[in-house]
């Protein structure tokens, strides 16, 4: 019961957010281009704050500095950094990494009853300015905490994480990201408008919603959270940082925190991402082409032969392999069938085999659907996206099976014949008009 | 509703029909796959009409779905024009290839492999492995 009310708000909720989302994508192609030029020269890859002959553990008392610098100043697609500097003695540091040039959506639907008032509060909170990548890099021991962290399975919390590694006192740069937050209510969904715009955030829980996002946006531990920092007890610290592959073109910054004060200058690289790679700017990924293409034209082939829309296999094949937020490979697989339906119709309606009555009505409570579908999309997180496309393929599936037995068989040869019957007099007809 | 078609008359449930619809075609746009496999039935079986009706018919009911859903997704942002480029024309590809290769397997053979093939992806979606 409980499942079905929540599933009823979230449906009643689709229909009042629509309208403020669609304004905001208006918006976001509006985003500046990257400045890119000047970061390739800025080679000189120390970057330190003024004093570099750094104290040693007596000399407290000397203003304290961190200092970076990193060994390269470009990868091709991800690869291996070495960071190196020197920290305060005996203080833990943590390597803040993110991408400086490329920004993507992320959204986060909290629809969990508060833990004092019991309340749901329903609120959609929405950002077009998260960094494409961002990963903190704790000191080494702390390798032991974040396994804890993997151990809550899905339901790992990312402000939990960064207060048990003691990271929070290095997260800067996404708490600082500019978030929407929406509040629905039901006579403003009945009514169809957009759910209404809250007042911005303090800079305090402005940070902790930056902290769902991010964990909604990246979803797993070892994406956000590395424990890489080798520290020495005289405050030289040395960090390998691995940069994954598929990631966002264009320049990326590094810094060095101790605390909230004390950070490095940022150190920048360039990661670079070269043809047959290709960045998805909202995908937010970097993929080899040649996958996605080959991987299509087989399964749009094997989708002929069953008789059954590639994108039941695709979608979900697309989502295991690549690193696509699910509403953008449901986006994106969508259309791609369009031209195959409309030159389908188009045939169809050359020898009179579509009754338009019959199809635009059900049409148009297709057209219902297919208003509300999309933003559900959003609303669900992965997993329950996973879930849900699990039992709808258990059902294809049991629905192909049953098409193999010989009930079904026998009046399907019958309907065959009657229908090429059909067809063979339509066409006749169609021709002899011509 | 009464329905004509080559000379024959039908009758159309359309409470069935379009209840049927709506649910298939929020389904279908918020996963991103067409749903024929499922309007099929929904139209010969609930519905009670002949094939031959339905082919055309549901296509073109299906087709309005995929539009709005697409105009949709856009609208959200969840469209990827490069991802859709790469992937568009393998699509159409893939459509001219597999005629030609539907005629020489044999149509349960692959109807059986299909659906193990999906039971398959079915429990990986779910978690079972």
């Amino acid at each position: 019961m409980k499942k079905n009310k929540s599933m009823f708000l979230s449906f009643i909720l689709s229909m009042c957010l629509t309208v403020p989302v669609w304004a905001q994508d208006a918006a976001s192609t509006a985003q500046p281009a990257s400045t890119q030029a000047p970061a390739a020269e800025q080679q000189a890859q120390t970057a330190q704050v003024s004093d570099t002959k750094a104290p040693a553990p007596q000399e407290a008392a000397k203003p304290e500095t961190v200092t970076i610098q990193i060994d390269k100043t470009s990868l091709n697609n991800g690869g291996e950094i070495t960071v190196t500097g020197k920290a305060p003695a005996g203080k833990p540091v943590y390597i803040e990494v993110w991408s400086a040039d490329k920004k993507v959506k992320a959204n986060f639907f909290d629809s969990k009853p508060d833990k004092e008032t019991g309340k749901i509060p329903y609120i959609l909170y929405l950002t077009e300015d998260m960094p494409a990548y961002y990963k903190i890099f704790a000191p080494k021991e702390m390798k032991d905490k974040i396994a804890e962290v993997k151990k809550e399975g899905k339901k790992w919390s990312f402000s939990d994480a960064l207060k048990k590694t003691g990271a929070d006192a290095a997260y800067s740069v996404p708490a600082q990201i500019k978030i929407d937050r929406y509040k629905a209510t039901i006579l403003a969904s009945i009514i169809g408008s957009r759910g209404e715009l809250l007042p911005p955030m303090d800079a305090k829980e402005n940070s902790k919603r930056s902290m769902q996002l991010l964990k909604s946006r990246f979803r797993s531990v070892d994406k956000l959270l590395g424990a890489d920092v080798d520290i020495k007890p005289d405050g030289t610290f040395t960090a390998k940082l691995k940069i994954r592959e598929g990631l966002a073109p264009g320049n990326y910054k590094v810094v060095a925190a101790v605390d909230k004060k004390l950070r490095s200058e940022p150190a920048t690289f360039e990661n670079i991402i070269t043809f047959p790679n290709m960045y998805f700017s909202n995908a937010g990924a970097s993929l080899n082409l040649i996958w996605p293409f080959l991987l299509t034209l087989v399964i749009s082939i094997f989708g002929v032969l069953m008789g059954a829309g590639g994108g039941f296999i695709l979608n979900p094949i697309l989502i295991s392999l690549f690193p696509i937020p699910h509403p953008v490979v449901a986006g994106t697989v969508m259309p791609t069938v369009l031209f195959a339906q409309a030159s389908g119709i188009a045939n169809y309606s050359k020898i009179k085999f579509i009754n338009w009555k019959l199809g635009i009505a059900i049409g148009i409570a297709m057209l219902v659907g297919g208003f509300i579908g999309p933003k559900l999309t959003e609303l669900i997180t992965l997993d329950q996206f996973k879930f849900l496309f699990g039992w709808v393929l258990i059902i294809l599936s049991g629905l192909m099976v049953w098409q193999t037995t010989p009930g079904y068989l026998a009046k399907n040869k019958k309907e065959q014949a009657i229908l090429k019957e059909f067809k063979k007099r339509a066409e006749e007809a169609a021709k002899a008009k011509a | 509703m009464k329905v004509e078609f080559w000379g024959q008359e039908f009758e159309a449930n359309l409470v069935v029909g379009c209840i049927g619809g709506f649910l298939i075609a929020i389904m279908s746009s918020m996963f991103g796959f067409g749903g024929g496999p499922f309007m099929v039935p929904l139209m010969t079986v609930a519905m009670r009409l002949p094939m031959y009706i339905v082919v055309g018919s549901s296509l073109l009911a299906i087709f309005f779905n995929t539009l709005m859903g697409s105009v949709r997704h856009y609208q959200f942002g969840n469209f990827d024009l490069w991802l859709f480029l790469v992937m568009f024309p393998a699509a159409i590809l893939g459509g001219y290839i597999g005629p030609k290769i539907a005629k020489k397997v044999n149509p349960l053979i692959v109807k059986r492999v299909a659906s193990a093939g999906l039971l398959i992806l079915a429990l990986n979606l779910l978690g079972v492995f």
